[in-house]
């Protein structure tokens, strides 16, 4: 289903908190998730063992979900973290963070760990 | 023995000057004022994640050099590149900054701190323009209207409101009860939570902000009726009490964000918003409309100030034969470009910060970080230099966001062997120039 993502700031899904932890599978926890309206986990067909697979041209990740309804409908938001820089891009020299669009589907693949996400910047393919 | 001191937060931007510690000689021992956000950032002194040794990356790992090793090691690696790249700065005090520059100018680098993909976008736009700023005394004193664009400050400058929204000033003695707020948001944030019956809050359409102000623009000029339907989902009657408070309020603050930054057209968002803030200012006959950048690190502002000074530029500075020269490009363009064989980080993490394809760029040509935690960065770094804590292990001058320098206190010992981030800079450059 086709979403518009923004990446925000929370103060209890922060990287520089979960840095500072660094308890990996905690930081996972934290920051590899999206936050979607509950009208929108319908929508999906999710249960709440599945996972959030998120793509667009630029690249793909997988998170956790929380539904919250205070979100608009078709709105998926993600805190400014490793996981979702894998759908962020650059647009005239300026980082695109809000408003990007991205299919996403429910999967029964787990979230995107973070040695995945380090390995794949350190590999050559782009 | 234990005592008691009354210090300032390096937390974020806002440099909260009321934060009180009890520490003996060795350690803080309790922290009383600070918000979630600051206890993080005092935490960090024991934290796991702390470097404590400077390292080196090889086909073996990651190997401890000593601390003399690791210098040659850097200046080798800076001899070697033809085309560094600095990038970061904007969590070290403006002392090291300058120093920052000055390596900068001595091995013609080009160098970038964070505000270039934050506020800096805003500032760049706004030298055109021209921009009406203000300070925390100003609107503490006199706002009786503050409006929130686009930023979730509750969870990003935590004790901003309680600063300038919940306090009396000299104008505004009743505090709360005179100040209003406006949210404009695609969503209700933690922070419409302190929002009363007589305040505002505004849901908006993603990536519709602009047409928002355009309207306003054309409505506070007079002679316009808002469409019956409203516009990008905020209902006509909002949108009439919008124009009635920026047209009756005495003096208004806008805080703007990243939301406003990342419009579908670049840059034409900001645009609007200064030239609706102009017209406000040429239509109001008492008071005056002003804006407060609200970038999150806590000297992001300071590195403007030096580089400005030291450069005649804020941002995105290009040396060559040790002279700044006319540069169109940004951290994000040299890096898309490939137009760099090294980068030096300073006390930042690009790489949970910046798109997979650019990081993927970053990371493929040598990285000097210069940090003192580990992060995204410190995972793919070459050479990494720890440092002290500014504001708690080292001193330094630093500007809170509203541009009001603020001196940063030394508290406690750094771990030992760390130096602080002017020392280590001093170091490389005194090597660099023998
Ligand atoms: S608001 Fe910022 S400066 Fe103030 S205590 Fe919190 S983190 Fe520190």
């Amino acid at each position: 289903m086709e979403m518009i993502l923004n990446t925000i700031r929370l103060i209890n899904n922060d990287q520089n908190v979960e840095w500072n932890c660094q308890d990996v599978e905690f930081m996972e926890e934290h920051l590899a998730i999206g936050f979607i309206n509950p009208l929108d986990f319908k929508k999906l067909y999710l249960v709440p063992s599945l996972k959030l697979h998120i793509s667009n041209n630029h690249g793909d990740v997988i998170v956790n979900f929380k539904q919250d309804s205070k979100i608009p409908e078709g709105i998926i938001l993600m805190p400014v973290s490793l996981w979702a820089n894998q759908v962020t891009y650059v647009k005239n020299n300026n980082i695109i963070y809000k408003n990007i669009k991205v299919n996403v589907e429910g999967t029964r693949d787990p979230p995107t760990k973070l040695n995945e996400l380090i390995e794949k910047i350190k590999s050559d393919k782009i | 023995m234990s005592e008691q001191l009354k210090i300032t937060c390096s937390g974020c931007s806002l440099l909260c000057d009321d934060i009180i510690i009890i520490k003996d000689d060795k350690e803080i021992k309790e922290i009383l004022g600070a918000c979630q956000k600051g206890i993080n950032k005092f935490n960090q002194i024991k934290s796991k994640n702390r470097i404590l040794s400077p390292l080196y990356k090889d086909k073996g790992g990651l190997k401890v050099l000593e601390w003399d090793l690791a210098l040659n090691k850097a200046i080798q690696i800076i001899k070697n590149a033809k085309k560094p790249l600095i990038y970061g700065l904007s969590t070290i005090s403006c002392e090291s900054q300058i120093l920052a520059l000055k390596i900068a100018k001595k091995i013609d680098a080009f160098i970038d701190s964070n505000s270039t993909i934050c506020q800096g976008k805003f500032l760049n736009i706004a030298s055109e323009m021209g921009i009406t700023t203000t300070t925390l005394t100003e609107i503490i004193n006199k706002s009786d209207l503050i409006i929130l664009w686009g930023t979730n400050i509750v969870e990003s400058i935590p004790r901003l409101f309680s600063k300038i929204l919940f306090s009396r000033g000299k104008f505004r003695m009743t505090g709360r009860e005179i100040k209003n707020l406006i949210i404009v948001d695609i969503y209700k944030t933690a922070s419409f939570k302190v929002m009363g019956t007589r305040d505002l809050a505004i849901i908006i359409r993603p990536n519709e902000d602009i047409e928002l102000i355009k309207i306003l623009k054309k409505a506070v000029k007079g002679d316009y009726t808002f469409p019956n339907e409203g516009i990008s989902g905020i209902d006509k009657q909002d949108l009439e009490r919008f124009k009635t408070f920026l047209l009756n309020s005495e003096h208004i603050t806008i805080l703007p964000g990243q939301a406003l930054l990342n419009q579908k057209t670049n840059g034409d968002a900001i645009k609007e918003l200064l030239e609706l803030v102009n017209l406000l200012n040429n239509i109001k006959n008492n008071g005056r409309i002003s804006l407060l950048m609200v970038g999150g690190h806590y000297n992001m502002v300071g590195f403007e100030h030096m580089a400005l000074s030291e450069t005649g530029k804020n941002q995105s500075i290009q040396f060559k034969n040790g002279e700044s020269i006319k540069s169109d490009d940004n951290i994000i363009s040299k890096i898309q470009k490939e137009d760099f064989d090294l980068s030096i980080i300073i006390g930042t993490d690009p790489i949970s910060h910046f798109p997979l394809e650019i990081s993927k760029i970053l990371s493929s040509k040598p990285i000097i970080l210069i940090d003192n935690k580990k992060s995204g960065t410190f995972l793919i770094a070459t050479l990494i230099l720890p440092t002290s804590i500014t504001g708690i292990e080292n001193k330094g001058l630093a500007f809170r966001l509203d541009h009001v320098p603020i001196q940063l206190k030394k508290i406690i010992e750094p771990p030992s062997l760390i130096q602080s981030d002017y020392e280590l800079l001093q170091k490389i450059l005194d090597r660099l120039n023998k």
